[in-house]
């Protein structure tokens, strides 16, 4: 078999990556290795219902006016109408740093600048000035990493406010610990303040589906469970792929979005790139009736909390890190039609290697991950009040379960904390795209897949 | 295909990228992409878009021909004479 084009890994990278391709050349195939397409984002199904694997909002949210915002960009690229995606703004959500402040924000930036002038008063003529620099700021072109803690330090002189700005942006995207390359600063701050969440009405599978069904009314091809032995090569040429099942297939460009770890591994080579810890994470999904009632989860969409003196974003000494994290309540966006249940969704960091460990012992595993949902439970009635009768269905994923789903190395769902933002890992028709070239989120991920396409592939073909 | 039908086949590939963009005002001479929010990657789409009609092959060098709707028809025209 011979393609034009080969992409290696159906998540949103490599979806969007495919059907920009199969709109002008329609040959292309997509091979997953799982029995499912989405990646980090994806679903499964328990007592009888979907359950989503890794969405809590999609950041990037735009007016269909703005043309030039990210999210317009990339349904254009993929002549995707933004009826079809049913978008649903969040409510607003919370930065509570507990016993010291909380801010609050919305897809209205106003709320966050008076949130931030009336608690941080003496700081909002430096917040003004941060905002200046980042509207003129150039994420995009090359730099080498300028600390964004440095940098908002400078502006704001005040040590709570840098660590809840930096708080959601590093859980929502930050491979790296405790600071943020400026341009990935700008990149988050821009994603999530001044655009805003939102959601798709349905589930991520709809998403999915649409992106699917668009690609494969352009002719292009998917194969699951399909998985990458390794990369043929002549030189530094790529020829195709041979599959663990011993066929091969031939291809004159080849797109990985297997990480760059993991394709360096895939071409039998090793790797260059810097060796930094990677961030694993733990997330538990409470499911509850929608007659519980929380005050603050009634309407916040996402609560980014620490209870700590000082906020720690680093790959925990212990099995997980409950003193800071993430809860979600997925239901809380604007006008989503109400279900039979809600959930309350918790991430905290975690240590692959503890849990690799732990996972020697089946029990010792299953037992860890028990404790875990209870002690995130813990810390989640701290902060919502308590909700551990009304449990109807509880999950936990570990950094393992990411690993083993997703391939991620370590589980690391932000990937290697080096990241290659040309794609371009030294071959003549292999590119990277997708979590470790740089962009991150759903429509990060997207607009990965259709740059690295645009900017190495279509023009050359 | 003469100057006018290359010029609505180029709007036609423009209206299909955003179907707002609007070309009451749209000065030929003047460059497209500040008149209708273009972005390079909109423009790649009209490349890719002549190659799937017109089977053209526009190398990258020479896309900044394509920078206002007189430069396209111009650029086009020798390329387009017998479809």
């Amino acid at each position: 078999m011979h393609v034009p084009l080969l992409i290696i890994g159906g998540g949103l990278s490599g979806l969007a990556a495919a059907l920009r391709f199969a709109r002008f050349i329609p040959d292309v195939l997509i091979l997953e290795q799982h029995s499912r397409l989405g990646g980090l984002n994806s679903y499964y199904y328990r007592n009888k219902r979907l359950f989503e694997t890794g969405l809590h909002a999609i950041t990037n949210y735009a007016n269909p006016k703005d043309k030039k915002a990210p999210l317009n960009r990339l349904l254009r690229q993929l002549k995707i109408k933004r009826k079809e995606l049913d978008l649903h703004e969040q409510v607003h959500s919370e930065i509570l740093f507990q016993g010291q402040e909380s801010l609050r924000f919305s897809n209205d930036f106003s709320l966050f600048c008076r949130e931030i002038e009336l608690k941080f008063p003496s700081s909002y003529a430096g917040f003004t000035e941060l905002l200046t620099l980042i509207d003129a700021y150039d994420p995009f072109a090359p730099a080498d990493f300028i600390s964004a803690r440095k940098v908002i330090q400078d502006k704001l002189h005040n040590d709570l406010l840098t660590d809840m700005l930096l708080c959601p942006l590093m859980y929502y995207g930050s491979s790296i610990e405790n600071d943020m390359d400026l341009g990935q600063f700008v990149i988050m701050f821009r994603a999530i303040f001044l655009e805003g969440m939102f959601r798709p009405g349905g589930t991520i599978k709809d998403l999915l589906d649409l992106l699917e069904n668009h690609y494969k009314g352009y002719g292009g091809k998917v194969r699951t469970k399909s998985c990458v032995q390794r990369i043929l090569t002549d030189g530094k040429k790529v020829l195709g792929v041979e599959l663990t099942s011993g066929e091969e297939i031939r291809c004159d460009y080849m797109l990985s979005t297997a990480g760059s770890e993991e394709t360096f591994e895939l071409l039998g080579e090793s790797s260059k790139i810097k060796k930094l810890p990677r961030l694993g994470f733990v997330e538990t999904i409470f499911e509850i009736p929608p007659a519980t009632k929380l005050k603050k989860a009634a309407d916040n969409t996402i609560i980014f909390f620490n209870t700590a003196a000082t906020f720690n974003y680093s790959s925990p000494q212990e099995t997980v890190d409950f003193r800071s994290g993430v809860i979600c309540m997925p239901q809380n966006f604007q006008n989503l039609a109400s279900l039979p249940y809600k959930e309350i969704r918790t991430t905290h960091l975690a240590s692959y290697k503890l849990w690799k460990k732990h996972a020697e012992n089946r029990s010792v595993y299953n037992s860890v991950k028990d404790d875990t949902a209870r002690s995130s439970l813990a810390v989640a009635e701290k902060i919502l009040g308590n909700f551990a009768e009304d449990i109807v269905y509880r999950d936990t994923f570990t950094p393992l379960t990411i690993e083993r789903f997703t391939a991620k190395k370590e589980g690391a769902i932000y990937g290697n904390p080096s990241k290659i933002k040309d794609g371009d890992i030294g071959y003549d028709n292999l590119f990277l795209a997708g979590t470790d070239q740089g962009f991150l989120g759903i429509v990060g991920a997207m607009l990965s897949g259709v740059s690295i396409i645009n900017q190495h592939i279509l023009t050359r073909i | 295909m003469t100057r006018d039908a290359i010029k609505d086949l180029v709007l036609e590939i423009i209206e299909d990228i955003d179907e707002d963009a609007d070309f009451d005002t749209l000065e030929s001479d003047k460059p497209l992409r500040d008149q209708l929010d273009l972005d390079s990657m909109d423009f790649l789409d009209i490349v890719m878009e002549l190659r799937k009609r017109h089977k053209l092959q526009i190398p990258e060098e020479d896309y900044p021909e394509l920078a206002t709707l007189d430069s396209c028809v111009n650029y086009l025209e020798p390329l387009l004479k017998d479809a």
